[in-house]
């Protein structure tokens, strides 16, 4: 258990460059995946909320110092998502959540509510449609990190994830 | 005492421990002006932006060759176009010194790297491979051959980060070439916009917008994008003029950070944006 809590900050860090430096490849329209909210969502799934919690805000922390981005906000919208993440995390179910469109679908919910709270706290613009404003922010993105999330779970080995 | 309080914490301990989390955030939230933040801050992304260099100039070796011939291409347009602007230049330079004006056309450019990209809807930066040893500065703007992509915000000893147009913290004041008149612009998380401009403002769709000589940040004219035209036409007491931008931030590679001479006097203003003693 102590070595998942090392590898899970450990691995942040190539995942961080590949976030950086891979992923603006793969953008739409300026949408891009998340993959730190993946990563994020798998380990609190298989590790327990208060894991989840606390491993969201270490990497919101890291995120925010490494990408310059406004300091607190990817720390506080990180820490909610890894909490609610930390819903689908039950030894008994583990097996569930972790069938491909279960770990979608809770992917997609956490990274709507990354967004959105990290959204809030950086443009806050009354004149748009708040609707559109989630849609646009929220959603859109939400979706395509829960499809890449789709191809990770499908080619990570099911064992190793039960079985820890 | 402390049976009860084990006994709160167990029952509770994940909503205590998301409170303690939501309130250390907050906390920093409200740091992040302090100068400690900021040098905590460009320390780590400083040392971070070292790993992420070497695995951008792989990607910059794959792209080369494409780039290369594009650039070949535009070299060749561009030798045509500087071949007529030369006359213009001589005759520009010698009207000036008929009026006595200050040449102000030359500023020195600092070739960099992009190395990495923190692409989100509201907070776009860049990292460069320059920094405080490059001769950057915070407030530099930054081009590419397209136009200007943002500004360098904070800065370590060999790399910076730029806040891009795309980052609702960075808002400048611009002009349209064509009228000369002059607005505010900022990134609202989906579109640019020149924003709360008088309604008897003249901005037509396809006017250049480039920045103001009034800008405390950036003073020299540099092009950003063309104007898409006005909404809130018919409510409100101001339009808003949507703005698409020239520079791709998508694909963009290298840039060019232009070294301004620094005012002493517009520096030492305290509602310059960029205010360093």
């Amino acid at each position: 258990m102590r070595s998942e809590y090392i590898w899970s900050i450990v691995l942040f860090f190539p995942l961080l460059i590949i976030q950086t430096t891979v992923v603006p490849f793969i953008s739409i329209n300026g949408i891009t995946p998340d993959l730190i909210l993946i990563m994020l969502v798998f380990y609190t799934v298989r590790n327990g909320q208060v894991y989840g919690t606390i491993l969201g805000f270490v990497y919101g922390f890291l995120f925010d110092l490494i990408t310059g981005s406004l300091l607190g906000s990817a720390m506080l919208s990180k820490t909610i998502a890894g909490f609610i993440a930390g819903y689908f995390s039950n030894e008994n179910k583990r097996e569930i959540y972790f069938k491909t469109h279960i770990f979608v679908l809770i992917v997609f919910l956490c990274s709507v509510v990354d967004l959105i709270i990290n959204s809030f706290f950086s443009s806050i613009d009354l004149n748009t449609s708040i609707v559109l404003l989630l849609f646009e922010q929220g959603v859109l993105p939400g979706i395509y990190t829960a499809l890449l999330s789709a191809l990770i779970i499908l080619f990570y080995p099911k064992r190793s994830i039960i079985e820890n | 005492m402390l049976r009860s309080l084990t006994k709160v914490w167990e029952n509770f301990k994940e909503y205590i421990v998301l409170v303690v989390l939501i309130i250390v955030s907050l906390i920093t939230l409200s740091l992040n002006q302090k100068p400690a933040a900021k040098k905590i801050k460009s320390l780590a992304f400083g040392s971070f932006a070292t790993f992420t260099s070497v695995i951008s100039d792989v990607f910059d070796i794959a792209g080369v060759k494409g780039e290369n011939e594009k650039l070949r291409k535009f070299n060749a347009e561009l030798m045509l176009q500087v071949s007529e602007l030369r006359k213009y230049g001589i005759e520009n330079s010698e009207l000036k010194q008929l009026l006595t004006l200050r040449d102000t056309s030359k500023f020195p450019l600092i070739p960099a790297a992009i190395i990495s990209k923190s692409l989100s809807r509201s907070q776009n930066t860049f990292t460069l491979n320059a920094g405080k040893n490059n001769g950057l500065r915070p407030g530099m703007p930054v081009i590419n051959d397209q136009g200007l992509l943002g500004v360098v915000n904070s800065i370590s000893d060999d790399f910076s980060i730029v806040q891009t147009l795309k980052n609702v913290d960075l808002k400048l004041t611009v002009k349209d070439e064509r009228s000369g008149v002059e607005g505010i612009m900022k990134w609202n998380g989906s579109e640019l916009a020149m924003v709360d401009i008088p309604k008897t403002y003249d901005i037509q769709p396809g006017d250049r917008i480039v920045t103001s000589q009034l800008s405390s940040i950036v003073d020299i004219p540099i092009p950003i994008g063309m104007a898409l035209g006005l909404s809130k036409v018919e409510t409100g007491m101001f339009n808003e003029a949507k703005i698409k931008p020239y520079a791709d931030f998508i694909k963009t590679e290298h840039v060019f950070v232009i070294s301004i001479v620094e005012s002493k006097q517009k520096n030492g203003l305290e509602l310059n944006f960029y205010y360093r003693k």
